[in-house]
């Protein structure tokens, strides 16, 4: 089967800024596919280029199939980075609204979209005007409003922020049952751990360009072993450990990147009795660490071509 | 076009639910039926203007006032005169009037002054100039109408009549302190007369607080000028006639030419049809401004809320656009199909349910097709020009107030139309009218204001062929604005900027840094 959506040295800048530095991509289609990158990394602007929102100075896309989106707008459901509803127009009116410009019939999208709405606990908002919805409801009004029509491409732009933990995780089950309909969804988004949980594939962009692109579990693996440590206690001194190349301490977890010749062992015997160990394992090095650790040694080669 | 017909519903069912809609939709007729209706209203409910007189001449306040009694006999006699003629309303009148309608009705316009000095004053020469069946008839009522006359109220008068002057002012005896009494507000006003009127002014004061309101003084000049310029001609031993002929100003009497060469008199029409394009003007300069002014605030709603991006995924800027200036279009017509509607039902109604004369036919103004045909065309021509340049100012700025400092040069331009509206109205053939008809902001109120000149059809043909292009292109120019600019955020963008995105072709986004 062929990508959902290929970019091709695609090139955007505006004025002096170069927002998109030449960016070669491929998203499978059936996969959930993670954009990650710092914000300003140009996140953004790649995924307008693909609504054919803005336009590439240079280089080519392909969008199922198509050389530009405008034609096939039906088929996708984008979420922008800036979510906006009409907030004197009922929740239920709104779904409705967006399945018809998406080219459903009246009945057809009124009773689907309230039946979303109802799916996903907001029955009793149907009737209620937009500006009366609190932030993580309007966020999901929105997010059901993208998919009324049953898109077989998805893109979120940031489809997390703002949402609490039971909101998120609302919003991951529908994206991962959209994967289940083998349907492409791309979000993007710069909390890796949402990305390591349920994308299958991610690219790391900054600064327009890319710096990894790959399998989640390729990726993950190329940042090598790390060791990972629950705690109790003032972990104060974690960072000051011989051998250690890299400590990401977050209090009472903490990963680290040994220096070669360095096992786990010795590491270990340096925290025992200084703080209280709760879990102490060996895996592959989290997104976070390898998303840090490329990020910093991108800044310290400005301009160098993708890593 | 299904989608932007999606979006004009949209946008229509959005209006239909502001406030603001249904406050312009009423608000209007209720303003209308008010300034109609509030004149007559107003001179109804004015209080009664109490006066008193302090005459040194020892004749002349005497002499106003049987002239006054003679004048409003006069005025009630033809109230009474024109009901009986009609068959209306009789029952209400006073016993005496009622009495005498009859009468009146067969009195020709030469006799009425001779009855009503008979009847007011017992003025027996006047009796002398009457037939011998109105003679009697007067001769009859004469003193019942007197003994009614000296008693009643200024309330009671102005139930026949608003009138006649004992219907608006009152006299009473000069006594105490005049200038306390006006003070206190018990007296409107006092009114001094000199030693001798016939010789000159003075001595002659007009004592009041109110500043503003002179017809009790007017009305009270004339009266007493009346009578001393017929005492100086008496001295002076020239007849009435003579003094007549001798201040007769030369006048001309105004007539037309009609369409064929055919000379006319000029009516009531005639003025009205001449005048009628300002006001249409008035209410197309009105009506254009307030509903492109909608479209700029849902431009604008649609760009804060960030909704403009969600919908760029389904439609096409142009899409939008086109859907929003045809949704805010009919709900624009709507509302002025109201308006006029229920402005040509007031001026046809009202002043006739509030018993004033019904003298203003706009009937023939609002079949000529000058007039509403071309008030709808240039309405929807004009809604148009206009709506793409406020789309284009709504989908640049944020804020209703970065809006403002952009629409300051358009709110100049706009004034022009109406400041040379008079001008234009007094000479709609002139060079001035001509050349501003080839400007296309200003062609649709130009022309309007033109309209019963009437310009030549070639004009009619050349100034809107000009106006559609300019339509085309600015339209052109404000969906390209609009393309970039409903997505954009930050400061408003500078001129050199937005002409970039002018000349940028579709398929390319211009430079401009995301902040």
């Amino acid at each position: 089967m062929s990508d959902a959506i290929v970019l091709d040295r695609v090139r955007k800048s505006f004025g002096d800024f170069v927002a998109v530095n030449d960016i070669s991509l491929r998203v499978p289609r059936g996969s959930i596919y993670g954009f990650l990158g710092p914000n300003g990394a140009g996140k953004t602007t790649t995924i307008r280029m693909m609504m054919s929102i803005f336009y590439p100075d240079s280089g080519s896309i392909n969008i199922l199939g198509e050389p530009n989106s405008e034609q096939i707008k039906d088929r996708i459901g984008y979420l922008p980075e800036e979510k906006g509803l009409y907030k004197n127009m009922k929740a239920g009116e709104h779904v409705a609204y967006f399945g018809r410009l998406k080219g459903m019939s009246k009945k057809v999208a009124r009773t689907k979209g309230d039946d979303l709405l109802r799916k996903f606990g907001l029955g009793d908002w149907i009737e209620a005007k937009c500006k009366a919805l609190s932030k993580g409801m309007g966020q999901k009004v929105q997010i059901l409003a993208t998919l009324m029509h049953d898109p077989e491409l998805v893109i979120l732009d940031e489809p997390f922020s703002g949402l609490d933990p039971v909101n998120t995780e609302v919003v991951r089950d529908l994206m991962l049952d959209l994967k289940r309909q083998n349907k492409t969804v791309i979000f993007s988004t710069h909390v890796m751990e949402q990305a390591e949980q349920i994308c299958d594939h991610v690219v790391l962009i900054n600064k327009g360009h890319i710096l990894l692109d790959g399998p989640v579990s390729k990726v993950r693996s190329s940042g090598g072993q790390t060791v990972q440590l629950d705690y109790e206690g003032n972990g104060a001194f974690l960072k000051t450990l011989t051998g250690v190349t890299r400590v990401n301490d977050s209090g009472q977890h903490c990963e680290f990147v040994l220096a070669s010749g360095t096992d786990a062992d010795d590491l270990l015997k340096q925290i025992v009795g200084r703080v209280k160990v709760r879990r102490f394992d060996t895996r592959e090095a989290s997104l976070h660490e390898i998303f840090v650790r490329a990020v910093g040694g991108d800044t310290i080669k400005q301009g160098a071509p993708n890593a | 076009m299904r989608k932007s017909l999606l979006i004009a519903q949209r946008e229509i069912m959005a209006q239909l639910k502001t406030k603001g809609f249904w406050i312009g939709i009423f608000l209007f007729p209720v303003i209308i039926t008010l300034s109609i209706a509030a004149p007559v209203f107003l001179e109804r409910s004015k209080s009664v203007r109490t006066y008193a007189v302090r005459d040194s001449s020892g004749w002349l306040a005497a002499a106003v006032e049987r002239e006054a009694a003679a004048s409003d006999t006069r005025r009630l006699l033809l109230e009474a005169q024109k009901r009986a003629v009609e068959k209306k309303d009789l029952e209400t009148l006073p016993p005496v009037l009622r009495q005498l309608a009859p009468v009146a009705a067969k009195l020709p316009p030469s006799q009425l002054d001779s009855a009503a000095r008979a009847l007011a004053l017992g003025d027996t020469m006047a009796l002398g100039a009457l037939n011998a069946e109105n003679r009697a008839a007067v001769l009859a009522a004469r003193g019942e109408y007197k003994a009614w006359w000296d008693t009643a109220t200024a309330r009671s008068i102005r139930s026949v009549s608003s009138g006649p002057s004992r219907a608006k002012y009152a006299r009473v005896p000069a006594t105490g302190d005049l200038n306390k009494r006006v003070a206190d507000e018990e007296l409107f006003a006092y009114l001094e007369i000199g030693k001798d009127p016939v010789k000159d002014n003075s001595g002659f004061t007009f004592v009041s607080r109110n500043l503003t309101d002179e017809d009790l003084k007017d009305w009270y000049e004339n009266q007493a000028t009346e009578l001393v310029r017929k005492r100086r001609l008496e001295q002076e031993r020239i007849s009435p006639k003579t003094a007549a002929w001798l201040t007769n100003e030369t006048k001309f009497t105004q007539r037309t030419v009609s369409e064929t060469g055919e000379q006319a008199a000029v009516g009531m029409k005639d003025r009205l049809r001449q005048n009628a394009p300002m006001v249409f003007v008035y209410i197309l300069w009105i009506s254009i401004f307030t509903i492109t002014q909608q479209l700029l605030l849902s431009t604008i709603e649609e760009k804060s809320t960030r909704i403009s991006e969600v919908l760029l995924s389904s439609v096409s800027p142009v899409q939008l656009m086109s859907g929003k200036i045809v949704g805010v279009a009919t709900t624009g017509l709507l509302m002025i199909g109201t308006w006029v509607l229920t402005a040509f039902l007031a001026v046809k109604f009202i002043p006739r349910l509030l018993g004033a004369p019904a003298g203003m036919d706009f009937s023939g103004i609002m079949s000529d097709p000058a007039f509403i045909a071309g008030f709808v065309v240039y309405f929807l021509l004009g809604y148009l020009l206009y709506s793409a340049i406020l789309i284009g100012i709504g989908s640049v700025v944020n804020t209703i107030q970065e809006a403002q400092a952009l629409m300051t040069p358009i709110m100049m331009l706009l004034m022009l139309p109406l400041l040379a509206m008079i001008p234009i109205g007094r000479d709609p053939n002139g060079t001035f009218a001509k050349v501003m008809s080839y400007i296309p902001p200003f062609t649709p109120f130009v022309m309007m204001n033109r309209a019963a000149g009437p310009p030549t059809m070639m004009e009619y043909i050349t100034t809107t062929l000009l106006l559609i292009s300019a339509i085309v292109v600015t339209l052109w120019a404000a969906a390209k604005i609009f393309r970039i600019g409903i997505l954009m955020t930050g400061k408003p963008p500078k001129a050199r900027e937005i002409l970039q995105w002018i000349r940028t072709p579709v398929g390319m986004t211009p430079g401009r840094r995301e902040e």
